[in-house]
């Protein structure tokens, strides 16, 4: 049993341990696991068959073919593999702001992902990222590593600029299985989510998308007179907000919002607006679950 | 005040830095640190917004602007770009009873002298004052007021019909710098000092007008009245002119006159149809521009005969009078006989007394002592009359200086009898009382002075009958202030509405400035006055000396319709009107 510490409650765990991560398309891992794979092998799923060779299993051979056809016919078996989980968590200076924060909420499913896949058997790749700087816990596999995986993700303090592809790009400079890509992020990075996205389409990964947002983001309460200062790079911008420039920033923020969901709808990638207000059971157990990504 | 006086320039100076420092001091936005500028960039980036900073310059030039503009209203500048250099300018206007008449325009004279003031004030920079005088003098104490003020008096003003219209005094006391403007119709003589500019409002007009009324009696018949009507037709041409007198009693008298220009017609009408009361002659004619002269009044005396009962032992001085006084019936009664007469309304006793107050009122000479009468002291000697009581109905009109007395009666005058003539020793020589029956005492015979002898024998004797049968003689005046010889008397007109009046100097001054027939009434007596225009001279409208009105020479007008600080007040006005719409629009801070 791990460890939920202080980011998940026991009964919640318990709940997520019914739940299991969805592929889509078959996995390409190494070790067995619970996924479909393209391999055949030693599965339970028969797929086909073929002309026995030298070398194949005996044991695979059809026998009943062999004496009605008497040609020595070999039967196929889906192979059930693991699945390589690629879960990326910004913990950029964006993150730590909003009630209830955004880097909580953030960590919290990162930790009910984790959870579920180190449950099914798949290996786990927790990856923080912040600037070009990756912070990185090693594949895990199974249920007996998820108080690791937990500590790693308490240990993670926000701070720096969002750099998504800068971080995807170091992480994914190493060879790595393709597998489900997880990205919970704010996505508030200056230099936009396409070279980030379009790196993960190359390295063909299944990826969902989980975009995590604040209230005080979507409906900014702020005096007429303020200069905002960004928590990143310290810019500081005077506004006069006229209902007109607020009206603005709403339109703005929702196209934003738009944008990222239009991008993932494209490449067939699942997204979720994690909003910080909604309680974690009901964004894990419902809203995770109607996007197709557990089950 | 000069706008660029050193205390202005140094007041806008300190207003201005004041806005600057109050702008300088002006709190910076607060700042606050959020996850992300990036969409408030990216919304900042895709919006046309003024720089800031000129924003910045923007709102500190309208605040300024602002408050300069209220700062230089405070200091009510008068520039001289607002109309020309400050002087100061008298304006004398003519408001003598002819500036009533109308032009052609429908107006009256006066109503364009007090436009061509107007224009004169309302033409002059803002800087300059005005001393609106007029020739009637009904602004006590003129002096230089500021253009407002100025307009404010001169529609205060209007034209007094009555009067003596004179130049008011006030350049010497003012100093020759003024300009002096004297709008007139030239029609009243009124001379002009030099170098002072007249400006013309006359028009010629038409006018009939009544120069005369008066109303008397027939010298053969004292029961029978005449009226004396005389009118002058003061137009340029003939006119056709309905004269009608109508009174009390009977339809009215009607006659048509053609009348030539400028000339004078005069009627003899017998009111005696009439009854005793007010008499009004009305003259009608086409385009008559003068109202006030078209209508006249008179008092129409009572046609009784008064019936005089003269108990006397012979004076001949005393009966001829009484015989030669109007409407007056007198019958010699011998003593013996005079409580059987009967018919009688005044009882004059020539050294007799009877022994009780008669039933109608009585004139006694140096009567015998009785009981109603005051009681005697003895004789006096040799004396005369020193002073007499002037605002009594009996002496008005009086003189008695130079009336000697040998003898008469040393009378202590009683609580119920007023001494109306007395000697150099304060001693009664004539008493009156009006309680019950009217009757008047004179201490001495004629026969025992010289008053036989005096004008003023026949106005005594008149004087007394008219207060004993209670009817005086209308007095006349023009539209004036008129004093009447009654105190604490209210004057009425003929419809009975009350005039103002003031009491001074133990008479009644009675404003009367229209045409009418007022009645004041005292205590004891009525006085009426007839109140008439009857003067050729305002009749005669066309009678100017000068050529008909002009446009006032050199005068501009006003370039700026308002005054330079109620101008600033409204520029202020709309530039706050238009920081609050920039800053509603974020384009100043």
């Amino acid at each position: 049993m791990a460890n939920p510490g202080a980011l998940l409650d026991e009964s919640f765990l318990h709940k997520l341990e019914v739940l299991s991560l969805v592929m889509r398309r078959p996995v390409y891992g190494q070790l067995k696991g619970a996924h479909r794979s393209r391999r055949v092998g030693s599965g339970m799923v028969f797929t086909d068959f073929r002309p026995y060779s030298a070398g194949d299993d005996i044991r695979n051979i059809d026998w009943s073919a062999y004496l009605r056809m008497d040609r020595l016919i070999l039967k196929l078996f889906e192979e059930e593999a693991d699945l390589p989980v690629y879960l990326f968590v910004d913990a950029s200076r964006s993150m730590d702001f909003g009630t209830p924060g955004k880097f909580d909420c953030a960590r919290k499913l990162a930790a009910a992902l984790c959870y579920v896949a180190l449950l099914s058997h798949d290996r786990v790749n927790l990856v923080s990222f912040a600037d070009a700087a990756v912070q990185a816990l090693p594949a895990r596999r199974g249920k007996s590593q998820a108080p690791q995986a937990f500590r790693f993700l308490e240990s993670i303090r926000p701070g720096g600029q969002t750099g998504l592809h800068s971080a995807l790009r170091r992480f994914f400079s190493l060879p790595r299985t393709r597998g489900l890509v997880l990205l919970i992020s704010d996505f508030l990075d200056p230099d936009g989510i396409e070279p980030g996205f379009a790196l993960l389409r190359r390295l063909r990964h299944e990826t969902a998308v989980i975009h995590v947002i604040s209230p005080e983001e979507r409906e900014p309460r702020l005096p007429e007179e303020v200069v905002l200062v960004d928590a990143e790079d310290g810019v500081a911008s005077e506004l006069d907000l006229t209902p007109s420039l607020l009206a603005a920033y709403r339109e703005a923020f929702q196209r934003n919002e738009h944008d990222i969901e239009a991008y993932c709808r494209k490449y067939g990638w699942a997204y979720l607006q994690a909003l910080t207000e909604v309680p974690l059971e009901h964004l894990t157990l419902k809203l995770l679950r109607q996007q197709g990504l557990l089950r | 005040m000069n706008l660029w006086a050193l205390p202005q320039l140094a007041l806008l100076a300190a207003v201005a830095l004041a806005v600057v420092l109050l702008f300088l001091l002006k709190p910076s936005p607060r700042r606050l640190v959020v996850a992300s500028t990036l969409v408030w960039r990216r919304v900042l980036r895709s919006r046309d917004r003024t720089p800031d900073r000129l924003r910045w310059w923007i709102s500190l030039l309208l605040a300024a602007a602002i408050a300069l503009a209220m700062a230089l209203a405070l200091t009510r500048p008068e520039p001289d770009a607002f109309g020309g250099a400050a002087a100061r300018v008298v304006l004398v206007l003519d408001n003598s009873a002819t500036l009533a008449t109308l032009t052609s325009d429908g107006k009256m004279r006066w109503e364009h002298a007090q436009e061509r003031a107007r224009d004169i004030v309302r033409a002059g920079a803002a800087g300059s004052r005005y001393l609106v005088a007029d020739t009637q003098r009904t602004i006590a104490s003129p002096r230089f007021e500021e253009p407002e003020a100025a307009l404010e008096t001169l529609d205060r003003l209007r034209v007094v019909p009555g009067g003596e219209p004179v130049f008011p005094g006030v350049l010497r006391a003012d100093g020759a710098d003024a300009r002096a403007v004297f709008v007139t119709d030239g029609v009243a003589a009124v001379p002009v000092p030099q170098g002072v500019e007249i400006l013309s409002v006359f028009q010629a007009a038409d006018n009939v007008g009544i120069t005369a009324f008066d109303v008397r009696a027939v010298p053969r018949d004292a029961r029978r009245h005449q009226a004396f009507v005389e009118v002058l037709n003061a137009s340029l041409g003939a006119k056709r002119v309905e004269l009608q007198v109508a009174g009390a009693g009977h339809a009215p008298i009607v006659r048509v006159l053609d009348i030539p220009g400028g000339a004078v017609a005069s009627e003899t009408l017998d009111v005696s149809a009439f009854e005793s009361g007010p008499l009004q002659a009305s003259v009608g004619s086409q385009y008559d521009a003068f109202a006030a002269d078209d209508v006249a009044y008179a008092y129409l005396p009572t046609s009784k005969v008064v019936r005089v009962g003269l108990v006397t032992a012979g004076d001949s001085f005393l009966e001829r009078s009484l015989r030669l006084l109007p409407r007056t019936q007198v019958r010699i009664v011998p003593a013996r006989r005079m409580n059987a007469r009967s018919g009688i309304d005044v009882w004059v006793f020539d050294r007799y007394a009877p022994a009780r107050l008669p039933g109608v009122p009585a004139l006694l000479f140096r009567p015998p002592p009785a009981d109603w009468l005051p009681a005697l002291e003895g004789d006096l000697g040799a004396t005369a009359v020193a002073a007499w009581v002037r605002g009594h109905p009996v002496t008005e009109g009086l003189s008695l200086r130079d009336v000697f007395v040998e003898h008469a009666l040393a009378i202590r005058a009683g609580t119920q009898t007023q001494v109306l003539a007395t000697d150099a020793s304060r001693r009664p020589l004539i008493l009156a009382s009006a309680s019950g029956p009217r009757w008047v005492e004179v201490a001495f015979s004629l026969g025992d002075s010289n008053l036989p002898l005096q004008p003023g024998l026949p106005v005594f004797l008149s004087n007394v009958v008219d207060w004993m049968t209670g009817e005086p003689l209308a007095l006349k005046s023009g539209p004036a202030q008129v004093r009447l010889p009654v105190t604490g008397a209210k004057v009425v007109d003929l419809q009975g509405h009350g005039v103002a009046t003031r009491e001074m100097l133990g008479a009644t001054f009675a404003e009367l400035e229209r045409p009418g027939l007022y009645t004041a009434i005292a205590r004891d007596r009525r006085v009426r006055v007839a109140v008439n225009v009857a003067d050729p001279s305002v009749t005669a409208i066309n009678a100017s000396r000068l050529p008909p009105q002009q446009a006032v020479p050199g005068l501009q007008p006003r370039p700026w319709p308002i005054t330079p600080w109620l101008a600033l007040l409204l520029v202020a006005a709309l530039l706050v009107v238009l920081e609050w719409w920039t800053y509603n629009r974020r384009l100043t801070v």
